[in-house]
């Protein structure tokens, strides 16, 4: 039997994964046959997008550029806000994960790409290559396009040839975009320079310990729309970017990619805007910061051990009437405690035992009745706090802690109880 | 005074008690067996020398010499090493000793399961640490947490995993493993001969794209296989790996002294020669050991053999050791639940174990003192790797197979010499099988581009290439064909399962905590699965309440009944296209490509003990269809002279006969080849019995039914003439049948053909 017989009886059986809802027809494979003079397709419509042609060992990928003026206005900051944000990074000297401290605007390079497939994995490819530098008076957004699979070496060269900068910005580029583009650089790692390393501001999880409060998911778009003020028309969501891709293959008509490439065009000028804000959040310079975004950046320089910055932040809030008052002396407590200022500690959580939320309460009475039990020794005050924390428990929504503060409060208690007897035997003794 | 009696004791008591003795059809002894040494060969590594010695190995068996040295000529072998023969010493000092003169090479192990590679890995480490060697050795695995896995794959010399993990894990993120493949320089394939039927099939496609990936990073590492005993394990190893291998089958390793009993149940009805139920005749025998806590493992065929046996045997000994003291492992168990059992064994806290063939793999369980077979295992290969889970540290120790009625159980015991002195079955991979060739073309475009002119392995693949670019999951751009489709292949594809999907099987006894217990394979859930059906995990009874065909989900509900079911499966068959085709005058032996459509038609409630059909109802589930390849017999009715009845009847008969024959010659599980007789096949109209696989495409059994024809028919014959009943039974022709003269013309009809054939 022939091969394309038994290809077809055995079709019901071979998965093979072809898109729903896309025609079946069979597809001329288009191959330029006067690719020598690098003739390339539609190069009309290119040329009136900025795209250029980038020739490297017999092959090309495609360039696109833009330059935006640094007043331009992005979402509700202007890219000049940035260069401002990196300067107040290094006149505060501030210490944290996305300081640009020691760094100047043109080191930055905002960074995301487009692929053809979901997740990790060598055959996951990029198409798309994206990136923006901050310049003396300008923006450079430049773009790198992959247009057949066999030219990855042009591209690789003209992106690799084109990067002098030390840090990486992206939105979630740790777990995504840079690993990928070191197992595509892998696979061309012969033929162009080596990859560089970065710093990196992965944006992602920044955005995230701001704003999962108030964002359901943290898609880039939905950021810009609550947070940047920034809204996308016509935008192609980025789930479509292969299918235009594999479309642009078989056509080479670049109508559908140019909408991809305004997509993640857009997605680069976001993480501009979102670096500025978060910078000027972190640094307390945007007036608008919410007290509750006031509360997040606390907790961050408290995750981070920057107490004095963390107790700064906290001890502004504190000073409002908002409900988010009440979290940041709580949080404020535990800073003082850290830093052995048990007074202060005692007295912020002797008001938030009573005006916090449930969990807010439980905690505080669970700290008050440490520290009277270790260090004031006043049991019974210590023991009227455990029976208040308890008293609190029953509502507790999760069970697993409830159970935990119930059988830590016990032992506390039967601890504090016999310490009660021992001593009081003893003075009897006495 | 003694209690218990001890294993000598019993020895005594099964040669000595008349209503035992007279069962057993065979007694053979297989003496110990000294060993034969060779010594330590002169360029290995002090260390490894030392630490070789702490362990009291001071000299090697003849083939770990044998093995080592061709390893250091950079040639690959197959070892041919039976159970406890210290195989992994053919393995571990080449790969030791080649990563103690060159810091940078690498090593890759393949185990056929999880629980093999924990194994190997904890004795190659205790190996490394005695001899005080810096080498990393990491099992790599859906268990491996995250924070490890870069150091596994940056930093490990030694990484042990299994053939899914490569396939899905390790080959389609190659470049995140650079320095394995640039430096690899041994591939180790324990317990080749598991790589048969479709999982060989799939996994010899798992090493062609390991050897594409070797060659595009520059190394071309020697493989090392060990293989239990089979006919061919040079041919496997070859086919599998498709490499020129050298056979290492001098083994020098001692054996302890083992007695192998043939126990056959007594005749409880002479003229329909029906026996005392094999079942029932296990449990029995086993409980004698159990009952002296004398450590047992028992050997089921089936899932379902191994829930009734286990929970007859819970019961027989519940208040001697416990319940939790004898337990069921198999397939369908979820990892964990097999961990915990293996360690019991090991530790001793479990005195028995019914398995299905899961257990024949070498998972470490320690010192078993007898094993019994509940019926023949199906191979002659598979049997003695059940066999040697008795006694695996010398020792005297004590295999009983006991016989069921199927023909084949019955030909086996009563040619003794056939499985003692005839070699064992040939293992056949077919890695051309269209559908499973081009779900690794997939993966392998995936992991890099091919180029015009590039082989898969030994196939030219140019024109499925083409197909894929047609089916827009490749494009092609000037010689290159790429992977352009936004799926990750790897994971759509399995390499154990004949079909894709699984059904999950969720336990919803407490209806606030559904659980998921287990998953078998579509065809199989026809038959195992229906609506009402009873379905045994760990001892326990659990009935389906409805089965979602749809979304391949069967919930169940755990119920305490007496009975088991039993479902029949209605088959329709047409031949779509003639590939081979021996023609007689009245006879033609044909092989090609047919399609299959299965249904599920009725099912039976079969009582524990009596097995009496006690009820049955319809199944209501879809046909399912299946394109694969097919050997055939036809036969012009007119030629046997036979009336229309008695030639139906003896047609059936003989399919029966047959069917029990055939995975003696095609090493392969009963149910991979299926036998069905039809009065008419639709494209010759003559009477026809056809051999299927029943795997999609077929991965090579039928075609070697088609190539062995006139020997099957002609053991078959023998089979049935030897049969000790007078007009059929359900050991030789099955008892579908009920004609007085059904064997006779089974006989007679297989003669004919014989005649014929020649």
């Amino acid at each position: 039997m022939s091969l394309k017989n038994k290809l077809n009886r055995l079709k019901p059986h071979l998965s093979i994964g072809v898109p729903s809802g896309e025609n079946q027809e069979s597809i001329q494979v288009e191959v330029p046959s006067d690719l020598i003079n690098h003739d390339i397709p539609f190069s009309e419509i290119w040329r009136n997008e900025n795209v250029r042609p980038y020739f490297f060992d017999n092959d090309y990928c495609l360039v696109r550029e833009v330059v935006y003026p640094l007043t331009y206005k992005h979402g509700n900051y202007r890219f000049e806000d940035a260069v401002k944000a990196v300067k107040l990074w290094n006149e505060k000297g501030v210490h944290h994960p996305l300081s640009a401290t020691g760094h100047s605007p043109g080191d930055m390079f905002f960074f995301d790409t487009e692929t053809t497939g979901l997740g990790g994995g060598a055959g996951n490819t990029i198409f798309l290559l994206g990136h923006a530098r901050l310049g003396v008076d300008s923006v450079t957004l430049k773009q790198h396009i992959l247009p057949h699979p066999g030219a990855e070496v042009a591209l690789y060269q003209s992106f690799l040839e084109t990067i002098d900068y030390s840090t990486l910005v992206t939105y979630n580029g740790k777990a995504f975009d840079w690993p990928q583009v070191k197992t595509r650089h892998t696979l061309v790692r012969n033929h162009v320079p080596k990859l560089p390393s970065f710093g990196h501001f992965d944006l992602y999880h920044a955005a995230r310990r701001m704003w999962k409060h108030k964002i359901e998911r943290m898609k880039l778009s939905f950021v810009e729309k609550e947070i940047l003020g920034f809204e996308r028309k016509d935008d192609i969501p980025g789930f479509l970017a292969p299918m235009i891709y594999f479309d642009f293959l078989e056509r080479k008509n670049p109508e559908g990619l140019l909408g991809v490439i305004k997509h993640n065009e857009m997605d680069i000028l976001s993480l501009i805007t979102l670096y500025t804000h978060l910078s000027f959040q972190l640094l307390g310079e945007d007036k608008n910061r919410s007290v509750r975004e006031a509360f997040e950046v606390g907790r961050w320089f408290s995750y981070l051990g920057n107490s004095e910055k963390a107790e700064e932040t906290y001890a502004s809030i504190a000073k409002g009437s908002e409900v988010e008052a009440i979290n940041a002396k709580h949080a404020l407590a535990f800073e003082h405690k850290r830093g052995r200022n048990y007074t202060e500690a005692v007295c912020l959580w002797e008001e938030t035992a009573e005006a916090g939320n449930l969990k807010v309460r439980i905690e505080a009475c669970i700290e008050l009745a440490k520290f009277n039990e270790h260090k004031s020794r006043n049991w019974q005050v210590a023991l009227h706090y455990c029976q208040k924390a308890i008293a609190e428990l029953e509502p507790l929504d999760s069970e697993i802690k409830r159970d935990r503060w119930l059988e830590e409060l016990q032992q506390r208690v039967n601890r504090i109880v016999s310490k009660m007897e021992r001593n009081e035997s003893n003075k009897t003794i006495s | 005074m003694k209690f218990r009696r001890d294993l000598q004791d019993i020895i005594q008591g099964l040669k000595i008690d008349d209503s035992i003795k007279e069962n057993i059809i065979h007694w053979q002894t297989i003496d110990e067996k000294p060993a034969k040494n060779s010594d330590m060969p002169e360029d290995i590594h002090p260390l490894l020398k030392q630490s070789m010695e702490k362990r009291g190995i001071s000299q090697l068996y003849t083939h770990q010499r044998t093995a080592y040295e061709t390893a250091s000529k950079g040639r690959s072998f197959v070892a041919v090493t039976p159970t406890a023969s210290g195989k992994t010493l053919c393995y571990n000092l080449p790969v030791l000793q080649g990563i103690v003169e060159d810091e940078t090479s690498r090593a890759l192990y393949l185990f056929p399961t999880k629980a093999l590679a924990q194994d190997q890995k904890s004795e190659i480490n205790e190996f490394i640490q005695e001899a005080g060697l810096n080498i990393n050795s990491y099992t790599y695995d859906g268990d491996t947490p995250a924070n490890i896995r870069q150091k596994v794959r940056k930093a490990g010399h030694i990484v042990i995993t299994n053939p899914d993990m490569l396939h899905s894990a390790i080959l389609p993120h190659h470049t995140k493993w650079v320095s394995l493949f640039e430096n690899l320089k041994y591939v180790v394939i324990d317990e080749l001969h598991i790589y048969r039927g479709v999982f060989g099939s799939h996994v010899a496609n798992v090493i062609r794209r390991l050897r594409r990936l070797c060659q595009y990073y520059g190394s071309d590492p020697v493989f090392i296989c060990t293989s239990a005993t089979i006919a061919n394990p040079l041919e496997l190893a070859e086919r599998l790996t498709e490499q020129k291998m050298v056979l290492v089958d001098n083994n020098g390793a001692p054996t302890g002294r083992k007695h192998f009993l043939f126990y056959n149940p007594p005749i409880v009805n002479k003229p329909l020669n029906i026996r005392r139920s094999a079942t029932l005749e296990t449990r029995w025998l086993a409980g004698e050991f159990l009952k002296n806590k004398i450590q047992t493992i028992v050997f089921a065929r089936s899932r379902v053999r191994v829930e009734i046996l286990l929970t007859y045997l819970q019961e027989l000994v519940k208040h001697k050791l416990g319940s939790k003291a004898i337990r069921g492992y198999r397939g369908g168990y979820l990892p964990t639940e097999r961990r915990e059992i293996e360690k019991g064994l090991r530790t001793g806290d479990i005195y028995g174990v019914v398995s299905t063939n899961a257990l024949e793999l070498g998972v470490d369980i320690g010192q078993l003192q007898v094993c019994i077979m509940n019926g023949y295992p199906g191979t002659i290969a598979s049997a003695w790797q059940q066999a040697g889970r008795a006694g695996r540290r010398r020792g005297e120790s004590v295999v009983i197979l006991v016989a069921s009625s199927s023909p084949l159980d019955q030909y086996i015991i009563q040619n003794p010499d056939y499985f003692f002195n005839r070699s064992p079955e040939t293992a056949r991979i077919n890695p051309d099988n269209l559908i499973i060739l081009i779900d690794h073309l997939k993966c392998a475009a995936y992991e890099l581009p091919f180029t015009k002119g590039d082989w898969f392995g030994t196939t030219e693949v140019e024109e499925i290439l083409e197909y894929l670019t047609e089916e827009r999951v490749l494009h092609q751009n000037r010689d290159k064909w790429y992977w352009m489709n936004d799926a990750f292949p790897a994971h759509n594809i399995s390499l154990r399962s004949a079909s894709q999907e699984n059904v999950v099987i969720i336990d919803q006894s407490d209806v606030a905590k559904a659980r998921v217990i287990g998953e078998m394979d579509t065809f199989s859930a026809l038959t195992l699965l229906h609506d009402e059906a009873i379905y045994l995990h760990q001892g326990v009874q659990y009935q389906v309440e409805k089965l979602d065909w749809e979304e391949k989900k069967a919930f169940v509900r755990e119920v305490a009944v007496d009975y088991f079911t039993d479902a029949n499966l209605a088959v329709q068959l047409n031949v779509l296209e003639e590939d081979r085709l021996r023609n007689r005058e009245q006879v033609e032996i044909g092989y090609g490509d047919v399609s299959v459509r299965a249904m599920a038609t009725i099912f039976k409630k079969i009582k524990f003990d009596t097995h009496e059909n006690i009820g049955s109802g319809p199944i209501h589930l879809p046909e399912v269809e299946l394109h694969t390849s097919s050997s055939w017999i036809s036969l012009d009715k007119e030629f046997a002279s036979l009336s229309k009845e008695r030639f139906e009847q003896g047609l059936i008969g003989m399919s029966q006969a047959l069917k029990h024959i055939v995975p003696l010659f095609v090493m392969c599980d009963p149910q991979d080849v299926h036998v069905v007789p039809q009065v008419k096949a639709s494209h010759n109209e003559k009477s026809t019995i056809f051999f299927y696989d029943r795997y999609p495409g077929g991965v090579g059994l039928s075609e070697k039914v088609f190539q062995g024809m006139e020997v099957i028919l002609k053991e078959t014959l023998h089979m049935v003439e030897n049969c000790r009943c007078q007009s059929g039974c359900p050991s030789c022709i099955g008892s579908d049948t009920s004609a007085e003269t059904a064997k006779a013309d089974v006989i007679n009809m297989i003669n004919l053909f014989l005649l014929q054939a020649k």
